[in-house]
């Protein structure tokens, strides 16, 4: 009898119920939250159901899933002596692609192989609305710095209004670790909020009229162009910013495999089979970043907040420029089109093509706005390895 | 962290992020000259190679393999165009018309120039 009394403390004391923290309950809640909007609400489901049951994992009470005993991922040089790679949890030991910048490089692989170009070919002026729209990501940086954050800190929260994923948890990985998945989570959520944050800024910072232009059809993009264009872009990035080569080039590749028409298997992997089993391994392990200690503090909620800022700045800094484009070209452009140069592809670009045709009905702006909204992805980049560069010690 | 305490001089950070955002402007401005001169490089050398093989027919035999059944196909002339993009267009003037495919007839479908008027067709 004494005997199955020892078994059963001895298991009591063993399980979850007994060591589970407050703030490991408060997570798991919050994963539970996050998995009922993305598999009812449908916010960004391929990436938030792994990022929201990452975190689930991580906080399960003893499981020790992000647990690090041989300092694999800490400045401690004599602590691989001390225990073997294997003994880290096995989400901590995948988590080392995030570190090494492997997932969000891969990522921008897939992109790169699912991206047509060719709107931005054929109408080049789309880059400078990309750049525009890069506006929030120093406006929340300077907020960011105002608030108390680090310059890291701050790098890594402004690059939120990049409105890409992989570029801010590129940023976030390099810069501010602690600060990664309340950044990550941010910019999805706010990623799949776009059909309902980009609206009224358009409605607000647009006339009627403008909204109403219709654009011109655009050119036929030759194959030659398409082919020049990844190469010859990777090296001026590169060349100008070289903290920026590893996710430009990476971006590049992808698009050469597209476009170049002898490597349809290469382009055809990096579009589903790689992309998929990275956004797996990169939404799960960026969720395991989020434990209680790091995600349950106020500069959490001042990220959410930053986050929301930095992404209505960027959308209005695109709507203004497409307003100047629209001045000097005499009426050609639609400054709607502006607001797709967050690079959220394609979402932004179809927001764009909605709102377009809430007042023209017989206006077709997706494409015109595909423009833009690729140039968000070259132009989040750059600012991303600008940020770098000044903040990462290189 | 606490609130307010700046890490860094506001006017430091003001500086860092406008040359932040001109870098970003210049690059992409600099992409898009690239853009710009590729594509009159690309136009300036398919305009030469055009001019070297002169006796090459734009007009292609009439598609009537592709063509989808039911068309009152004749003779299409498909001018820089391809069978496959001819067929879809032939559908969608069938469905847009609400006239049945056998009951049309198409002589050409032909991609009209950048130049000409009204952009590509």
């Amino acid at each position: 009898m004494e005997m199955v009394k020892d078994v059963l403390i001895g298991l009591w004391e063993s399980s979850g119920f007994s060591i589970v923290t407050g703030k490991e309950l408060i997570m798991l809640l919050v994963a539970f939250v996050f998995l009922f909007l993305a598999i009812v609400k449908k916010f960004e489901p391929l990436l938030l159901v792994p990022i929201a049951f990452g975190m689930l994992l991580a906080n399960l009470p003893g499981a020790g899933l992000m647990d690090d005993p041989a300092f694999l991922m800490t400045e401690v040089v004599d602590g691989v002596e001390k225990a073997h790679w294997y003994e880290d949890g096995v989400l901590r030991l995948i988590y080392a692609g995030v570190k090494s910048s492997i997932f969000p490089c891969l990522i921008f692989l897939g992109i790169g192989a699912m991206t047509d170009f060719g709107p931005l070919l054929a109408n080049p002026i789309s880059l400078l609305l990309g750049a525009a729209a890069q506006l929030g990501v120093y406006v929340a940086f300077l907020l960011a710095i105002i608030l108390g954050f680090t310059p890291e800190e701050a790098a890594s929260i402004g690059i939120i209004g990049g409105a890409d994923g992989p570029t801010a948890i590129f940023l976030a990985g390099k810069l501010a670790p602690k600060l990664l998945g309340p950044i990550a989570l941010a910019a999805y959520s706010y990623m799949a909020l776009i059909p309902l944050i980009q609206p009224p800024i358009m409605k607000l910072l647009t006339t009627e009229k403008e909204r109403k232009v219709e654009m011109k059809q655009l050119r036929t993009v030759s194959k030659a162009e398409k082919i020049i264009f990844p190469i010859v872009v990777a090296v001026i990035c590169a060349f100008i910013i070289p903290s920026c080569a590893s996710l430009i080039g990476f971006l590049m590749l992808g698009n050469l495999f597209k476009e170049c028409g002898v490597t349809e298997r290469l382009s055809d992997t990096a579009q589903n089979a790689l992309t998929n089993i990275v956004t797996i391994m990169l939404g799960v392990t960026v969720g395991a970043t989020a434990n209680g200690e790091d995600f349950l503090t106020a500069s959490t909620l001042l990220i959410v907040g930053l986050g929301l800022t930095a992404f209505a700045c960027s959308t209005a800094g695109g709507i203004l420029l497409g307003k100047v484009l629209y001045l000097v070209t005499g009426g050609k452009i639609n400054p709607l089109i502006g607001s797709a140069g967050v690079s959220a592809v394609p979402m932004a670009a179809r927001v764009a093509q909605v709102e377009g045709r809430k007042y023209n009905p017989t206006n077709f702006l997706l494409m015109h706005a595909m423009g833009p909204n690729v140039a968000g992805v070259i132009g989040s980049a750059v600012a991303a390895g600008f940020l770098l560069m000044m903040f990462g010690g290189k | 962290m606490k609130l307010f305490e700046m890490k860094m001089p506001l006017s430091e950070a003001l500086a860092i992020a406008v040359i932040g955002i001109s870098v970003v402007i210049m690059i992409l401005a600099l992409i898009a000259v690239f853009i710009i001169l590729l594509s009159k490089a690309v136009r300036l050398v398919e305009g030469l190679v055009k001019k070297k093989v002169p006796a090459s027919p734009a007009v292609t035999p009439a598609a009537t393999q592709s063509v989808p059944e039911g068309i009152n196909s004749g003779d299409v002339e498909l001018i820089g165009t391809d069978e496959k993009t001819a067929a879809v267009i032939m559908a969608i003037v069938s469905e847009k018309c609400g006239i049945p495919l056998n009951r049309l007839s198409f002589k050409s479908v032909r991609l009209m120039d950048n130049d000409e008027k009204g952009g590509n067709k």
